[in-house]
């Protein structure tokens, strides 16, 4: 009896739990829960500033004071403003120009790479070290590398006999931004490396026997099996690529903050050098927000250039 | 690591504060003074000066008062980006050092210090005009001066000796024809033509001031860099480019000319006195040769320097503003202020009177240009009052560039006319 009378409520207690359990396990309550916090972190993280952003750069709003609203007015500012035309020249030659070389230089890698060496391991662990310093460490070597005085290429440049003295690398307009490039690409280049390895690895070698045994050149391989099955990947390298490179910062920050004469100022570092140099919030969201629609721009035509195609 | 330190003592501060608030609220009905005050500085380079106050003045205010000062440092070249967050958000530290014109640009988030000035000011001999030109914001002062970190010539008295220059020329054309012979010697000048802070603003404005030119007019409002002395200016500038200097100035920021300097690559620079610091300390041969005298006049027959003040400022979000004042008086006392300047021998030149004769001036002779500086210091845009404006167009680095490009090349008449459009844009809301 007393046992019957103990058992009685388990079952009440179970069935409301398996109950509560059935309904989170409902494929359309399952989905919202898992969806939620991601959405929830998305919208503190990333919604919140977004369209603060758009908010500011549509207000006249010094530091430290109200903000009045302007509409358009800071981007017609912009408009106006030489520097901000020629920052957006700068930020394009500066994002085309390194990731076409990190994109060739990166895929060359990824195939050497490939291949099977002695320490294959090791030198790819190796090859990821430009990544894994932190930039504006490795920025203040580049300094040092570049610096007119002590630049080790220039050493070797006026020890052989090639330019005496040699070039200003950080000094000439031209030179400058042709460094910074460079110095991207390097810090880059490992990125784009060792995603296209792992591409390259998921491609069975089964396709490259065929297509030997049908007499394709080794060009004709790398042409007709390797780049078509690597399209993907070197689609979603790049959009990152390009992403970051557009809002480069840090590089520029260290070796040139924009000079000479804004040749290597890029949107962000312009952006920011309004925003806290000047205290001008709104026209600093202004411009910084003006690197929105080309980038859109660019990310939908590489979009539809490189869309996989279906078979 | 500091960080996490700094950050887990400020947040037990802000614990602390916020238990006595209550206590003080339950147990006396009378103000309390606070249990601590936190004073935000830049760290500087020279150790004793950021010691004297961690270790000597703040314990010794302690004893006075009980009220404990924390004293915060951040990195170098960040703490704008941190007077800006705490002007925002209304929480951090208590009392906050400022440089340039800063006292101007976060105005309405500081609490108005004429009170105290005045009295700080009388008590030690007044201060100097140049100080007033950074601090008082609307007719009150925003901030009290503390000192001025000033940019004049620093060059290689031995090198300059050898091409039969004895005395640092007094006049632009004077420089330009000891720099051309020093250039062709092997031992060019380096002048910042880049996108640093201060090394670049540092000759440049005071160059455009001595021939007579300006920015814009005293009203704030009128445009006038495209003048036939600003056109002079900007020639003359190229020629001093072309004749003395190398291509890599164009591109330095303001640690290229101490790099420079130092391992011997030039023979004279503008800068801060920190040049002849570290000579002295790390390269005694270069510092025993090293020299250091205000700039050339110019054809107007004057000289100017670019005033770079440091000032202290309470900011409006203070726990207890009269606690605050209380303290920076205290702090600017002769009797703390003294030895707090003479931690850094003369590297912040005193807005005080009373220190014009100071030891600390006469423990280095070769600083002394750094004092008679003060009195043809000014902020960058003057004879414009501060203003936004101002500070938008040397963020944009209007007059820097207008001078590097025509060193790269560009027409005279081209530059000037790229400064003036950008400057008419800028000053269109004035």
């Amino acid at each position: 009896m007393s046992a019957h009378t103990q058992a009685l409520p388990a079952p009440t207690v179970l069935s409301r739990r398996s109950g509560f359990r059935r309904w989170t396990e409902r494929e359309d309550v399952f989905s919202w829960l898992m969806i939620i916090p991601p959405m929830l972190f998305l919208i503190a993280l990333v919604g919140y500033p977004f369209v603060y952003g758009i908010w500011l750069s549509l207000e006249a709003r010094p530091v430290a004071k109200p903000g009045v609203f302007i509409g358009l007015g800071n981007f017609i500012a912009d408009w106006h403003d030489p520097t901000f035309w020629q920052v957006t020249q700068n930020t394009f030659v500066y994002t085309f120009a390194a990731t076409i070389l990190k994109m060739i230089g990166g895929l060359a890698l990824a195939l050497v790479m490939n291949q099977d060496f002695r320490f294959k391991n090791l030198v790819r662990a190796m090859m990821l070290l430009p990544f894994i310093v932190p930039t504006v460490l490795s920025t203040i070597a580049w300094m040092w590398i570049l610096d007119p005085s002590f630049s080790v290429i220039n050493w070797f440049l006026v020890h052989w006999g090639i330019a005496n003295p040699g070039p200003s690398w950080l000094g000439n307009p031209h030179l400058a931004m042709f460094s910074l490039i460079m110095v991207n690409t390097w810090r880059g280049l490992p990125f784009y490396a060792i995603t296209l390895l792992a591409g390259l690895q998921t491609i069975s070698p089964e396709l490259y026997e065929a297509a030997t045994i049908d007499g394709a050149s080794a060009f004709a391989r790398f042409r007709y099996v390797t780049l078509p099955l690597l399209r993907p990947v070197i689609f979603i390298v790049t959009m990152f690529s390009v992403i970051f490179t557009f809002a480069d910062f840090q590089l520029v920050y260290v070796l040139t903050r924009g000079g000479p004469a804004n040749a290597t100022h890029l949107f962000a570092t312009y952006a920011f050098d309004m925003a806290m140099g000047a205290g001008q919030f709104g026209l600093g969201a202004s411009i910084a927000l003006a690197m929105l629609p080309p980038l859109a721009l660019i990310i939908i035509a590489m979009a539809v250039y490189m869309r996989p195609v279906k078979t | 690591m500091t960080n996490i330190v700094r950050a887990a003592s400020r947040r037990d501060v802000l614990k602390l504060a916020a238990v006595s608030g209550l206590a003080s609220a339950f147990a006396a009905p009378a103000r309390a003074a606070p249990k601590s005050m936190a004073l935000m500085h830049e760290s500087s380079f020279i150790p004793p000066f950021d010691a004297y106050i961690k270790n000597v003045a703040a314990p010794a205010y302690e004893k006075a008062t009980g009220i404990k000062i924390n004293y915060e440092t951040v990195s170098v070249g960040s703490l704008q980006t941190r007077v800006t967050t705490v002007a925002e958000t209304g929480s951090g530290p208590d009392m906050t050092l400022n440089f340039f014109n800063w006292p101007f640009l976060f105005d309405e988030k500081y609490v108005d210090v004429s009170d105290i000035a005045e009295e700080i000011g009388k008590k030690a001999g007044g201060w100097h005009d140049a100080a007033k030109e950074a601090v008082i914001v609307h007719g009150k002062w925003k901030a009290i001066p503390f000192g001025n970190v000033g940019q004049l010539m620093n060059y290689r008295m031995d090198w300059f000796d050898k091409v039969g220059v004895k005395e640092f020329p007094d006049t632009w054309d004077g420089l330009l024809e000891a720099g051309t012979k020093l250039k062709k010697a092997g031992q060019p000048f380096g002048f910042e033509l880049g996108h640093g802070f201060g090394d670049n603003h540092g000759w440049l404005y005071p160059l455009l001031w001595s021939f007579g030119a300006r920015e814009v007019e005293s009203d704030g409002k009128t445009v006038a860099i495209d003048s036939a002395e600003t056109a002079k200016a900007v020639d003359f500038c190229r020629k001093f480019f072309q004749d003395t200097m190398f291509e890599d100035v164009l591109g330095w920021t303001d640690v290229s000319n101490n790099k420079a300097y130092l391992s011997e690559q030039i023979s004279c620079t503008n800068n801060a006195e920190s040049i002849l610091f570290i000579a002295k300390r790390d390269f005694p041969d270069i510092g025993k040769a090293t020299g250091q005298a205000q700039n050339p006049k110019g054809p107007t027959g004057q000289r100017f320097h670019i005033l770079a003040p440091w000032s202290h400022s309470i900011f409006t979000s203070a726990s207890d503003v009269k606690a605050a004042k209380d303290f920076l008086v205290w702090l600017m006392d002769p009797k703390q202020v003294g030895p707090w300047y003479a931690s850094a021998v003369s590297y912040y030149a005193p807005f005080l009177h009373m220190f014009d004769d100071a030891p600390l001036w006469h423990a280095e002779p070769r600083n002394l240009p750094y004092r008679d500086s003060l009195a043809t210091s000014h902020l960058p845009g003057w004879p414009a009052p501060i203003s936004r404006q101002q500070s938008e167009s040397v963020a944009k680095y209007v007059v820097v560039d207008m001078f590097a490009k025509a060193c790269a090349g560009k027409s005279t008449k081209q530059a000037i006319a790229d400064a003036n459009a950008q400057l008419k844009q800028i000053y269109k809301s004035a």
